[in-house]
């Protein structure tokens, strides 16, 4: 129970896609002119991260090795098919808005990361846990930068009017440009965030913090590989 | 060798069961998709067209067999008033600049004329041949007589958008081809909805 808690919150922080592992920046900077929009694209990417990751790690032990990149992908793509049939039969107007980009999600590499990272190694329900937290933290990011670009770029938040008639809008933040810098400035946030929290600990920053090290894992196979070889090099050749 | 069995069997497995569990998908929301769609962008248009109809066009259209080609259909959108049927449009496409022009024509069934008309869907380009949708452009065709439509280079009495000669005549082109289909499916249409 405590590892299902860490694997679903692990997402909503520690390692938020777009603004800890800088994961899935496409739909990030060019859907969340508005915050509905965000809200839109992030629901769209919970369900088909959270079911990828359920099915892939049901069927992780019958993929074979070599050929479980397609695997993912094909089954990815079938489940961005079905979001893209239900968006269209019951959100038209969000389906319209976001146009391209929910076919995009296939090539997301949130979906891809996840799978290959966590859920070709570990039992269902925790890959559900980590699906879901990667994709609310996913939407949370979305919507958060929708919320500051709307509310700059248009005066409104959800539609809704937020300075009154004599409010001036900065087009330029509804703009692509204008993600590219909220962007920025949102990444060098919570950088100062983290060093100042580890100041105040008094605590050594750890260089690999924003790295996603818990899920991954490749640098520790690599080590302990480079330790194999060189092991086998040190013992003497039979014959 | 087994291995490369294995990879065959798995990798038809998913992509047979994906294949399966969408075709059953897309059976379910089809219908679903094809009436947002026809509320979503005919469904604007139909306004603009029927300002004083009292029905829901989508809800009472009708699929009609297309004049001239065997085996295909159009749908066609009512207009009723207190019941009785004003008008009635109709989509059609003519060749644009860059794409298909999608134009929705309404005809006034008491007097066979147009009752206007409003493009629906386009490829034009922004700012020039998407001028086409402004009311400059299509409030021309309102009351003219079906057969007799054409572009003033062409003999007839509309000015084309200027700087977008291909995007006018693939709208013209359009509402041609809704005149025809009119012409020939009057009396059809006057007794579907009485």
């Amino acid at each position: 129970m405590a590892s299902l808690m860490k694997e679903f919150t692990k997402g909503l922080w520690k390692e938020l896609p777009p603004f800890r592992l800088v994961l899935g920046l496409c739909p990030t900077l060019a859907v969340t002119n508005t915050a509905n929009n965000g809200l839109g694209m992030g629901a769209a990417v919970i369900f088909v991260l959270a079911l990828s990751n359920v099915i892939i790690s049901l069927v992780r032990n019958i993929i074979p090795k070599k050929v479980r990149i397609v695997c993912f992908i094909a089954i990815a793509a079938s489940l961005v098919v079905a979001v893209e049939m239900l968006m269209q039969a019951f959100a038209y107007p969000l389906y319209e808005q976001l146009g391209i980009f929910v076919p995009l999600i296939v090539v997301n590499c949130i979906i891809l990361g996840r799978a290959e990272a966590f859920a070709a190694k570990n039992p269902p329900l925790l890959s559900l846990a980590d699906g879901l937290g990667m994709g609310i933290g996913f939407t949370l990011s979305l919507t958060f930068l929708g919320a500051i670009r709307e509310s700059f770029g248009a005066g409104t938040l959800f539609g809704v009017s937020l300075f009154g008639p004599d409010f001036e809008p900065f087009t330029f933040m509804v703009q692509a440009p204008g993600a590219f810098v909220c962007l920025g400035l949102i990444l060098a946030g919570m950088n100062y965030l983290n060093i100042w929290q580890a100041k105040r600990k008094g605590i050594e920053l750890d260089p690999n913090f924003d790295a996603g090290c818990s899920g991954c894992g490749a640098c520790k196979a690599m080590d302990k590989l480079a330790a194999q070889k060189k092991l086998e090099r040190l013992q003497p050749a039979k014959g | 060798m087994m291995e490369i069995i294995r990879m065959v069997v798995v990798l038809s497995a998913i992509t047979g069961l994906s294949g399966f569990v969408l075709s059953g998908l897309k059976v379910w929301t089809n219908p679903i998709i094809e009436e947002q769609v026809l509320m979503n962008v005919q469904g604007p248009a139909l306004k603009q067209l029927f300002i004083d109809s009292t029905n829901d066009p989508i809800a009472d259209r009708k699929t009609l067999p297309k004049p001239g080609s065997e085996g295909e259909t159009i749908i066609v959108f009512p207009a009723l008033k207190n019941g009785k049927l004003q008008a009635v449009a109709m989509e059609a496409s003519g060749k644009g600049y860059g794409g298909d022009v999608n134009v929705l024509v309404g005809f006034d069934v008491t007097k066979d004329n147009l009752l206007g008309i409003s493009v629906t869907t386009h490829k034009e380009t922004p700012g020039l041949g998407s001028r086409i949708q402004e009311p400059a452009y299509t409030k021309q065709f309102k009351g003219k007589d079906p057969a007799k439509v054409a572009l003033k280079k062409d003999g007839g009495d509309i000015d084309a958008v200027s700087g977008a000669t291909f995007s006018s005549i693939g709208s013209t082109d359009a509402v041609k081809q809704a005149a025809g289909w009119y012409a020939a499916l009057k009396d059809t249409i006057k007794t579907t909805w009485q």
